[in-house]
């Protein structure tokens, strides 16, 4: 095998492995602070509907839900072959995002639940409205106990989109397993895992960074 | 004089009852802030004058009675106004809280700043202005741009204040301004609020600084188990304190 190849292989996959994470990340987060407002809406069957979202997207595979998207769909009686994804891509990273929002939504509650009951008096006295205590008040609170976690998830995030093979899309893993059966070459695995740790690093120093800067209490 | 009387009073409650629960902690309560009145409200923990407070500024919901602010009903015989009235109304007062609840992700300037330019759409250069001329009155001009948590619990509640007075309320409350700091720093928040009962700024101020009471308040509001037992000038009510209760709790204040 040549290095060459090894490496434009990979680099393919890493492309896709990036897009995926790169479209996944922020509509995810910021779906997962809609969640969690949501889940501590005053209206009842939001909230019983986004429990219940939390509940079977936590409870279940992504893997699964990934086949469930893009196979599953068209199966859907009435409605299924106008709702189904036709492109694979789209399919995955509308998995990912509905899946990691669950995970996000969850981690934010609890941020929220950190945040003391004092702050929001303090807004309402100095005449604050809801939607600007939560934004101006509440939100860095909540995002500064919920960094680590957010840390935590967003690695796993990069890792994840290694399961996108399932559908048929060539990422970096996948790339590196085609390398190994062809050549009986163990190596590409070993390059493979090279650039899982160059793309988590990116992650784990922005997230090292934004720790500090949210470092007030 | 029913005019005169009318035209100074700057908070009235009529009737205010309050329960958490089974739990009735206002059976009752009756009080007229006129203006530049500096009130003190004692009484042992349980007794009801921290949830007094929260009522008049609608950090609390009452049950039945009513509240009257500058002549406006915030709530008549238990039912309340529009959300958007309770906005304006709020607007007049400002509140100190025991524990501050300062904005621990904001510097102290930007704590001063935050309401005026949300709520206010103040000019940035005036509202920027005030803050300075707040933080000198309290004294922290030179820690405008530090964070809550490089304060010290006098310091901190010196911002609160200052940031209570930025939105230039006619009413200041006060909820136990100084239990929650060192004894050797209640000095400097309490010569705050003397200054402030100087400029004849009207408060209201739960507490247990006797002192203060003595000191600074025209008026002394003793409450018992949910109402006011007790009513009168500083030297009325620590003098001559006419109740049983007022005496013994008086007493054990004396030989803390």
């Amino acid at each position: 095998m040549e290095f060459s190849e090894l490496i434009s292989a990979l680099c393919e996959g890493a492309l896709l492995t990036l897009q995926v994470f790169i479209i996944a990340l922020p509509c995810s987060l910021v779906l997962g602070v809609l969640i969690t407002l949501a889940v501590r809406s005053r209206i009842a069957p939001l909230r019983w509907f986004f429990n219940a979202y939390i509940y079977v997207l936590r409870g279940t595979p992504l893997l699964l839900q990934m086949l469930f998207l893009f196979y599953g769909l068209y199966y859907i009686p009435y409605i299924g072959p106008s709702i189904a994804f036709s492109d694979r891509m789209t399919a995955c990273c509308v998995a990912f995002i509905l899946n990691y929002a669950a995970y996000f939504a969850e981690i934010f509650r609890g941020g929220l639940l950190a945040v003391d009951p004092g702050q929001y008096e303090a807004a309402k006295v100095l005449g604050l409205r809801k939607p600007q205590t939560f934004w101006y008040v509440v939100c860095p609170q909540m995002f500064r106990v919920a960094l680590p976690s957010l840390g935590n998830e967003t690695i796993t995030l990069v890792k994840d989109t290694s399961l996108i093979f399932c559908l048929g899309l060539h990422e970096l893993l996948q790339n590196a397993t085609s390398l190994v059966n062809t050549y009986a070459d163990f190596s590409p695995y070993i390059y493979c895992a090279v650039f899982y740790l160059i793309l988590t690093t990116i992650p784990t120093i922005l997230i090292r960074r934004l720790e500090k800067r949210f470092n007030f209490q | 004089m029913n005019e005169q009387m009318q035209d100074t009073t700057m908070l009235r409650l009529e009737g205010v009852t309050k329960s958490f629960g089974k739990n009735q902690v206002l059976k009752g309560i009756d009080l007229t802030v006129h203006q530049g009145d500096v009130i003190a409200v004692i009484g042992s923990s349980g007794s009801g004058k921290s949830t007094m407070l929260r009522c008049m500024i609608d950090l609390e919901k009452v049950n039945g009675g009513s509240i009257y602010i500058m002549g406006s009903p915030l709530v008549e015989n238990g039912v309340y106004v529009k959300n958007k009235d309770i906005h304006q109304l709020i607007l007049r007062m400002g509140m100190v809280f025991q524990h501050f609840n300062l904005f621990p992700h904001l510097t102290v300037k930007k704590n001063l700043l935050l309401a005026p330019k949300l709520v206010e759409k103040r000019e940035k250069d005036q509202a920027e202005q005030d803050a300075m001329y707040y933080l000198e009155k309290v004294g922290l001009a030179d820690k405008a741009d530090a964070l809550p948590k490089e304060l010290s619990g006098g310091q901190k509640q010196r911002v609160a204040i200052a940031r209570a007075l930025m939105m230039k309320p006619a009413i200041l409350l006060f909820d136990e301004p100084t239990s929650a700091l060192d004894p050797e720093l209640t000095g400097e928040v309490l010569a705050i609020m003397r200054q402030l009962a100087q400029e004849k700024m009207t408060m209201v101020v739960v507490t247990h600084e006797m002192g203060f009471a003595r000191g600074a308040a025209n008026k002394v509001v003793f409450m018992n188990d949910g109402v006011i037992l007790e009513e009168g000038t500083p030297q009325e009510v620590f003098g001559n304190p006419q109740h049983a209760r007022t005496q013994e709790f008086l007493r054990s204040m004396d030989l803390e």
